[in-house]
Protein backbone atom coordinates (compact mmCIF):
# COMPACT_ATOMS: atom_id res chain seq x y z
CA UNK A 1 0.00 0.00 0.00
CA UNK A 2 1.47 3.36 -1.01
CA UNK A 3 1.31 6.49 1.06
CA UNK A 4 -1.33 7.97 -1.22
CA UNK A 5 -3.48 4.92 -0.85
CA UNK A 6 -3.05 4.89 2.86
CA UNK A 7 -4.38 8.42 3.12
CA UNK A 8 -7.51 7.44 1.28
CA UNK A 9 -8.46 4.46 3.35
CA UNK A 10 -11.60 4.42 5.44
CA UNK A 11 -11.27 7.23 7.87
CA UNK A 12 -14.62 7.34 9.53
CA UNK A 13 -15.02 4.11 11.36
CA UNK A 14 -15.65 4.86 15.03
CA UNK A 15 -16.07 1.34 16.21
CA UNK A 16 -15.37 -1.31 13.63
CA UNK A 17 -15.71 -4.03 16.26
CA UNK A 18 -19.38 -3.15 16.66
CA UNK A 19 -20.17 -3.48 13.00
CA UNK A 20 -22.49 -5.76 11.04
CA UNK A 21 -19.74 -6.14 8.45
CA UNK A 22 -16.86 -8.58 8.42
CA UNK A 23 -13.32 -7.36 7.77
CA UNK A 24 -13.50 -8.68 4.23
CA UNK A 25 -16.75 -6.83 3.60
CA UNK A 26 -15.29 -3.63 5.03
CA UNK A 27 -12.31 -3.91 2.70
CA UNK A 28 -14.57 -4.45 -0.30
CA UNK A 29 -16.73 -1.52 0.75
CA UNK A 30 -13.70 0.70 1.09
CA UNK A 31 -12.43 -0.33 -2.31
CA UNK A 32 -15.85 0.24 -3.90
CA UNK A 33 -16.07 3.73 -2.37
CA UNK A 34 -12.56 4.63 -3.45
CA UNK A 35 -12.95 3.40 -7.01
CA UNK A 36 -16.36 5.10 -7.36
CA UNK A 37 -14.81 8.39 -6.23
CA UNK A 38 -11.81 8.06 -8.50
CA UNK A 39 -13.83 6.97 -11.52
CA UNK A 40 -16.53 9.64 -11.33
CA UNK A 41 -14.90 12.54 -9.52
CA UNK A 42 -17.98 12.66 -7.29
CA UNK A 43 -17.90 12.11 -3.53
CA UNK A 44 -19.67 8.97 -2.44
CA UNK A 45 -20.41 8.15 1.17
CA UNK A 46 -22.44 5.49 2.92
CA UNK A 47 -24.36 5.88 6.19
CA UNK A 48 -25.67 2.78 7.94
CA UNK A 49 -27.81 3.44 10.99
CA UNK A 50 -31.14 4.72 12.20
CA UNK A 51 -32.67 7.79 10.61
CA UNK A 52 -35.06 10.15 12.33
CA UNK A 53 -38.53 10.67 10.97
CA UNK A 54 -39.04 12.10 8.44
CA UNK A 55 -36.23 9.97 7.09
CA UNK A 56 -35.78 11.80 3.80
CA UNK A 57 -35.21 15.10 5.60
CA UNK A 58 -32.72 13.50 7.96
CA UNK A 59 -30.80 11.99 5.05
CA UNK A 60 -30.73 15.37 3.31
CA UNK A 61 -29.43 16.97 6.53
CA UNK A 62 -26.66 14.37 6.72
CA UNK A 63 -25.83 15.01 3.08
CA UNK A 64 -25.62 18.75 3.74
CA UNK A 65 -22.95 18.09 6.37
CA UNK A 66 -20.57 16.67 3.82
CA UNK A 67 -17.90 18.94 2.45
CA UNK A 68 -18.55 19.83 -1.19
CA UNK A 69 -22.15 18.66 -0.80
CA UNK A 70 -23.06 19.55 -4.38
CA UNK A 71 -20.77 16.82 -5.65
CA UNK A 72 -21.63 14.40 -2.88
CA UNK A 73 -23.77 11.30 -3.15
CA UNK A 74 -25.03 9.87 0.14
CA UNK A 75 -26.40 6.37 0.45
CA UNK A 76 -28.25 6.19 3.77
CA UNK A 77 -29.41 2.76 4.90
CA UNK A 78 -31.54 2.22 7.98
CA UNK A 79 -31.93 -1.53 8.54
CA UNK A 80 -34.29 -1.08 11.50
CA UNK A 81 -36.70 1.08 9.54
CA UNK A 82 -35.98 -0.90 6.37
CA UNK A 83 -35.44 2.34 4.52
CA UNK A 84 -32.92 3.29 1.88
CA UNK A 85 -32.32 6.90 0.88
CA UNK A 86 -30.01 8.01 -1.90
CA UNK A 87 -29.28 11.76 -1.82
CA UNK A 88 -27.46 13.43 -4.69
CA UNK A 89 -26.14 16.98 -4.59
CA UNK A 90 -26.96 19.58 -7.24
CA UNK A 91 -23.93 18.75 -9.41
CA UNK A 92 -24.13 15.02 -8.80
CA UNK A 93 -27.82 15.07 -9.79
CA UNK A 94 -26.88 16.15 -13.30
CA UNK A 95 -24.72 13.03 -13.63
CA UNK A 96 -27.03 10.62 -11.81
CA UNK A 97 -30.67 11.28 -12.63
CA UNK A 98 -33.36 10.47 -10.09
CA UNK A 99 -34.52 7.64 -12.33
CA UNK A 100 -31.05 6.11 -12.34
CA UNK A 101 -30.82 6.51 -8.59
CA UNK A 102 -34.15 4.72 -8.28
CA UNK A 103 -32.86 1.84 -10.40
CA UNK A 104 -29.82 1.48 -8.17
CA UNK A 105 -32.08 1.69 -5.12
CA UNK A 106 -34.26 -1.13 -6.42
CA UNK A 107 -31.34 -3.50 -6.84
CA UNK A 108 -29.89 -2.53 -3.46
CA UNK A 109 -33.22 -3.13 -1.73
CA UNK A 110 -33.49 -6.59 -3.26
CA UNK A 111 -30.11 -7.48 -1.73
CA UNK A 112 -31.10 -5.98 1.63
CA UNK A 113 -34.29 -7.99 1.77
CA UNK A 114 -32.13 -11.09 1.43
CA UNK A 115 -30.03 -9.95 4.37
CA UNK A 116 -27.00 -8.92 2.31
CA UNK A 117 -26.23 -5.38 3.47
CA UNK A 118 -22.64 -5.14 2.24
CA UNK A 119 -23.38 -6.76 -1.12
CA UNK A 120 -26.29 -4.41 -1.75
CA UNK A 121 -24.30 -1.32 -0.86
CA UNK A 122 -21.34 -2.34 -3.00
CA UNK A 123 -23.45 -3.19 -6.05
CA UNK A 124 -25.39 0.06 -5.58
CA UNK A 125 -22.18 2.07 -5.47
CA UNK A 126 -21.03 0.32 -8.62
CA UNK A 127 -24.28 1.07 -10.43
CA UNK A 128 -24.34 4.71 -9.37
CA UNK A 129 -20.72 5.16 -10.46
CA UNK A 130 -21.48 3.57 -13.83
CA UNK A 131 -24.47 5.85 -14.36
CA UNK A 132 -22.41 8.90 -13.45
CA UNK A 133 -19.68 7.95 -15.91
CA UNK A 134 -16.09 9.06 -15.90
CA UNK A 135 -15.61 12.58 -14.58
CA UNK B 1 -3.66 -55.32 26.67
CA UNK B 2 -5.67 -55.09 29.86
CA UNK B 3 -9.30 -53.98 30.05
CA UNK B 4 -8.38 -50.60 31.53
CA UNK B 5 -5.87 -49.95 28.74
CA UNK B 6 -8.44 -50.87 26.09
CA UNK B 7 -10.97 -48.50 27.60
CA UNK B 8 -8.34 -45.74 27.76
CA UNK B 9 -7.32 -46.11 24.11
CA UNK B 10 -10.70 -46.75 22.50
CA UNK B 11 -13.10 -44.76 24.67
CA UNK B 12 -11.36 -42.04 26.64
CA UNK B 13 -9.01 -40.82 23.88
CA UNK B 14 -11.68 -40.48 21.13
CA UNK B 15 -14.00 -38.82 23.64
CA UNK B 16 -11.29 -36.31 24.60
CA UNK B 17 -10.62 -35.50 20.92
CA UNK B 18 -14.34 -34.98 20.22
CA UNK B 19 -14.67 -32.69 23.23
CA UNK B 20 -11.65 -30.57 22.21
CA UNK B 21 -12.95 -30.16 18.65
CA UNK B 22 -16.45 -29.26 19.89
CA UNK B 23 -15.00 -26.65 22.24
CA UNK B 24 -12.90 -25.13 19.45
CA UNK B 25 -15.87 -24.93 17.06
CA UNK B 26 -18.09 -23.28 19.65
CA UNK B 27 -15.43 -20.75 20.57
CA UNK B 28 -14.66 -19.69 17.00
CA UNK B 29 -18.25 -19.54 15.78
CA UNK B 30 -19.22 -17.37 18.70
CA UNK B 31 -16.61 -14.64 18.34
CA UNK B 32 -15.52 -14.73 14.73
CA UNK B 33 -16.78 -12.07 12.33
CA UNK B 34 -19.57 -13.40 10.16
CA UNK B 35 -19.60 -16.55 12.21
CA UNK B 36 -23.08 -16.19 13.55
CA UNK B 37 -24.58 -13.32 15.48
CA UNK B 38 -22.73 -10.42 13.89
CA UNK B 39 -24.74 -9.80 10.81
CA UNK B 40 -27.96 -8.21 9.67
CA UNK B 41 -31.00 -10.38 9.33
CA UNK B 42 -34.17 -8.83 7.91
CA UNK B 43 -36.84 -8.50 10.54
CA UNK B 44 -34.44 -8.76 13.46
CA UNK B 45 -33.45 -5.60 15.35
CA UNK B 46 -30.28 -3.96 14.10
CA UNK B 47 -28.39 -2.86 17.18
CA UNK B 48 -25.08 -1.68 15.82
CA UNK B 49 -23.51 1.74 16.22
CA UNK B 50 -24.48 3.99 13.30
CA UNK B 51 -21.50 4.29 11.00
CA UNK B 52 -20.67 6.65 8.17
CA UNK B 53 -18.18 5.60 5.53
CA UNK B 54 -16.37 8.15 3.42
CA UNK B 55 -13.43 7.48 1.17
CA UNK B 56 -11.28 10.37 2.37
CA UNK B 57 -11.04 12.51 5.46
CA UNK B 58 -11.34 15.81 3.59
CA UNK B 59 -14.97 14.98 2.87
CA UNK B 60 -15.82 15.89 6.43
CA UNK B 61 -16.52 19.49 7.20
CA UNK B 62 -14.81 21.13 10.17
CA UNK B 63 -17.91 21.14 12.32
CA UNK B 64 -18.47 17.51 11.54
CA UNK B 65 -14.95 16.57 12.55
CA UNK B 66 -15.51 18.43 15.80
CA UNK B 67 -18.74 16.63 16.51
CA UNK B 68 -17.77 13.17 15.27
CA UNK B 69 -18.56 11.49 18.55
CA UNK B 70 -21.96 13.11 18.83
CA UNK B 71 -22.78 12.10 15.31
CA UNK B 72 -21.81 8.48 15.65
CA UNK B 73 -23.26 8.08 19.12
CA UNK B 74 -26.79 7.82 17.84
CA UNK B 75 -29.04 8.48 14.95
CA UNK B 76 -29.73 11.98 16.14
CA UNK B 77 -28.34 14.58 13.81
CA UNK B 78 -26.55 17.52 15.40
CA UNK B 79 -29.04 20.19 16.33
CA UNK B 80 -29.60 22.67 13.56
CA UNK B 81 -28.82 26.17 14.65
CA UNK B 82 -31.62 28.67 14.45
CA UNK B 83 -31.67 31.51 11.94
CA UNK B 84 -30.15 31.74 8.52
CA UNK B 85 -28.55 28.33 8.59
CA UNK B 86 -31.92 26.61 8.83
CA UNK B 87 -33.12 28.51 5.81
CA UNK B 88 -29.94 27.54 4.00
CA UNK B 89 -30.61 23.89 4.65
CA UNK B 90 -34.13 24.30 3.38
CA UNK B 91 -33.11 25.81 0.07
CA UNK B 92 -30.39 23.18 -0.31
CA UNK B 93 -32.98 20.46 0.18
CA UNK B 94 -34.72 21.55 -3.00
CA UNK B 95 -31.53 21.19 -5.00
CA UNK B 96 -30.82 17.65 -3.95
CA UNK B 97 -32.09 14.65 -5.82
CA UNK B 98 -31.94 10.92 -5.45
CA UNK B 99 -34.34 8.15 -4.62
CA UNK B 100 -36.01 6.38 -1.71
CA UNK B 101 -37.00 2.80 -1.26
CA UNK B 102 -38.09 0.31 1.37
CA UNK B 103 -37.74 -3.40 1.79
Amino acid sequence: MTVGEKERTLTYHPDIADSPFSTRQLLRLEQALRSADQYTGLRFSVYVGDLEEPVREHAVRLHAQLADADKAVLIAVSPNQRVLEIVTGATARKRISDREAKLAALSMVSSFSGGDLAGGIISGLDQLANHAGRG
Amino acid sequence: MSVSETVLYFVVTPLAIVLVITALVMLTSHGAPGGGGKRYRPGRPFEFTPVWFVSSADQLTDTEQASRKALTGGATAPAIRAGSETEGTRTRAGATGGASDRW
